[in-house]
């Protein structure tokens, strides 16, 4: 299933029959020929992966897909990789085999040439797009990405008739082996011919959220006000287990596996999810706290915990909220900059994740200059209203 | 000496129809072959008294009495037990013992060689009991994997170290891929709008996650966690000593891989594709 190259840089959107929208999306299939993702530790690596445009730096995980439930997509790939051939799966959306994006069974993508992929958005849930191309190989590159499928009523519900959320939050869990990510493999020379790949033993260093570990995971950070109803959707696309622990009071709900409700939700703080697998979990807290969410990664032979990641939460009270109802208006732009739209002048602290006063602002209007804030996502306080407090997080 | 060991259990549910079911099963030691070349010392249970890397898979309906024997045909001394379900019995080199027991529960059950637990168990002798209460099609899955090296350790009398366990072959039935395809016990084919049963067990040491591509499936019986029963899933985490029964009713035709989404469990001697990766193949 072959598009032509000239079609294949068109993004467009468009009603289709009776209700539905008819949506392309390009996805460029890239390898880094230069070290640039950035990890923990400061060191670099090469990746291969995902875009949407041609200048973007390729991430782990790739942009997250989101469509409405009976959404007709097509999903345009354009390989630029410059060597082995890439495919589209999309994992758990149980599309035709000639979608599936499994070389020998359907297509696979060489460089500079183009495919489709069409699919009708099912169940609303989460799901996994990655490369189905010596796939142990080009998964660990970084070739993974979350598709999700909203229902088309409102998208703050989990599906038709389910849950109602005010915020939702979107976990991709895997690890990185940085030899694996070594110039000669993410470049690895494609051989038509050749009926299998050597690949080295698995041990890898870094242990990911969304790509993120350690210092790293600030930006992945749940800051929500108590009686705020968070989604937290849960994916592994690793080659370890992963076991998430809530603390307490967030009244943990698993209520969806792999894209479909569970017909028996249940109440747990843990929760399991090992290759492949996605969850959805509903939190809900009533009492201010700050804590953490732990994520462990089990080694799969061992069954053995050998790393684990630790996401900051904080859960405040909001009060100002129930006054002015949507801080998303309040609070502009957020993400910030270098300058942000406060609802009061005067002065705010800033407090980190953790409750720690880190600094003030004041201003004798509602604009405040902020480009002395690193990026991060912090917690302001008015100083002359302490029952009014926002969020923002800073990117630059 | 020939030793006869009953292990009787109450029967608390007979079917009009229920049999029982004579049959024999033979501890042979050989050698599992992978695609690369590489070999490695292995025993089974076998049907007969000739060896074959696949372990014997018991079928039985809901109900039967199955009146097991079971044959040691090797130098070592063995056991027996039915995991969960019988008492252990030892059987010495050159004996041989009789298990009775009451197909009750419908469900999957591993039987296997107990000693020194898990070692016994992950050189081979490691098997499917499937009691059924279906008549739909089913496929058995034995999902296992190999670190070359520890087989001979446990038969020469030691122990592995199962804290650095890092195996390098994945199979089912004792197969990788591509032979999977070749084992019709283990490759599901069938017709659209078909209920197909797939009964699992995991008789190695590793957990795998098995990815259904094309469709969700049901899961029927899960020994490990029984309350994900009615769950529509597409990727099924199976654990160690884990029994676990699919049910799948296609909707769409076309060939589509199933494998274990720890794609390291789809190679083999590192190398790719191997391993546990088969596909469904489903007609119009």
């Amino acid at each position: 299933m072959r598009i032509t190259l000239a079609l294949a840089l068109i993004l467009a959107t468009s009603i289709g029959g009776f209700g539905q929208m008819d949506t392309t999306v390009m996805i460029i299939s890239k390898v880094d020929f230069q070290e640039q993702y950035e990890l923990h530790d400061g060191n670099l690596i090469h990746l291969m992966g995902y875009t949407q445009t041609l200048s973007a730096p390729i991430n782990i995980p790739a942009p997250t897909l989101i469509f409405e439930e009976g959404d007709s997509v097509n999903l345009n790939m354009w390989n630029l990789s410059q060597g082995a051939p890439h495919t589209i799966h999309l994992h758990g959306l149980d599309v035709n085999q000639e979608n599936d994006g499994v070389p020998h069974l359907s297509f696979e993508v060489v460089h500079d040439d183009t495919g489709s992929y069409y699919f009708e958005a099912p169940h609303p849930g989460t799901y996994l797009y990655h490369c189905h191309v010596t796939s142990v190989l080009h998964v660990q590159g970084g070739m993974y990405g979350l598709l999700i499928v909203k229902p088309k009523s409102d998208p703050n519900l989990t599906w038709e008739n389910g849950y109602a959320f005010d915020s939702e939050h979107a976990w991709l869990m895997s690890e990185v082996d940085t030899i694996w990510h070594h110039d000669s493999i993410v470049n690895h020379p494609h051989d038509p011919q050749a009926m299998t790949h050597t690949i080295l033993d698995y041990q890898p260093q870094h242990f990911v959220v969304n790509g993120k570990s350690e210092s790293q995971l600030s930006s992945q950070a749940i800051v929500a006000s108590v009686g705020e109803k968070v989604y937290m959707r849960l994916a592994n696309i690793g080659y370890y287990g992963n076991r998430i622990i809530f603390p307490a009071g967030m009244n943990a709900e698993v209520i969806a596996s792999d894209g479909r409700p569970i017909p028996n939700p249940f109440n747990s703080d843990t929760v399991e999810v090992y290759p492949g697998e996605r969850f959805g979990v509903m939190l809900e807290t009533n009492a201010e706290f700050t804590d953490v969410i732990q994520v462990d990664y089990i080694n799969l032979n061992t069954q053995t915990i050998e790393n684990t990641q630790e996401v900051d939460v904080t859960i405040s009270g909001f009060i100002g909220l129930d006054e002015l109802e949507n801080q998303d208006l309040l609070v502009y732009p957020n993400p910030a900059n270098n300058e942000v739209q406060l609802p009061l002048s005067g002065e705010w602290v800033t407090l980190d994740l953790s409750g720690r006063e880190i600094a003030q602002l004041n201003s004798g209007s509602n604009n405040y200059d902020v480009s002395g804030l690193a990026i991060g996502t912090y917690i302001l306080r008015s100083v002359e209203r302490p029952d009014m407090s926002v969020k923002i997080m800073i990117q630059r | 000496m020939m030793r006869w060991i009953f292990m009787l259990f109450l029967l608390l549910t007979t079917k009009a129809e229920a049999a029982t079911v004579n049959t024999s099963l033979y501890i042979l030691r050989d050698s599992i072959h992978f695609d690369n070349g590489t070999s490695l010392p292995y025993a089974t249970f076998n049907a007969t008294n000739s060896y074959n890397a696949t372990n014997a898979r018991i079928v039985v309906d809901l109900g039967d009495q199955l009146d097991l024997w079971v044959y040691n045909f090797d130098t070592d001394v063995h056991e027996f037990r039915i995991q969960g379900q019988t008492s252990t019995v030892s059987i010495p080199s050159g004996d041989s013992a009789q298990v009775l027991y009451n197909c009750n529960t419908e469900g999957v059950y591993i039987f296997h060689d107990p000693m020194n637990f898990p070692d016994n168990a992950s050189v081979g002798l490691s098997g499917m009991l499937v009691v059924k209460n279906t008549t739909h099609a089913g496929f058995f899955w034995n999902i296992k994997e190999h670190q070359v090296g520890y087989n001979s350790t446990v038969f020469t009398g030691s122990s592995p170290d199962w804290m650095t366990y890092y195996p390098e072959h994945f199979t089912i039935n004792g197969m990788s891929n591509p032979n999977i395809n070749n084992d019709p016990s283990a490759r599901v084919v069938g017709n659209v709008n078909d209920t197909i049963y797939i009964y699992m067990a995991n008789t190695g040491q590793s957990i795998h996650s098995m990815h259904l591509h094309g469709y969700h499936a049901t899961i029927v019986y899960s020994s490990k966690d029984p309350s994900h029963a009615g769950w529509s899933k597409d990727s099924m985490p199976i654990f160690p000593s884990e029994t676990m029964v699919l049910e799948l009713v296609p909707n769409q035709p076309g060939e589509y891989p199933v494998h274990d989404h720890n794609l390291i469990g789809t190679t083999g001697g590192n190398l790719y594709p191997q391993g546990m990766f088969t596909t469904l193949l489903i007609a119009p």
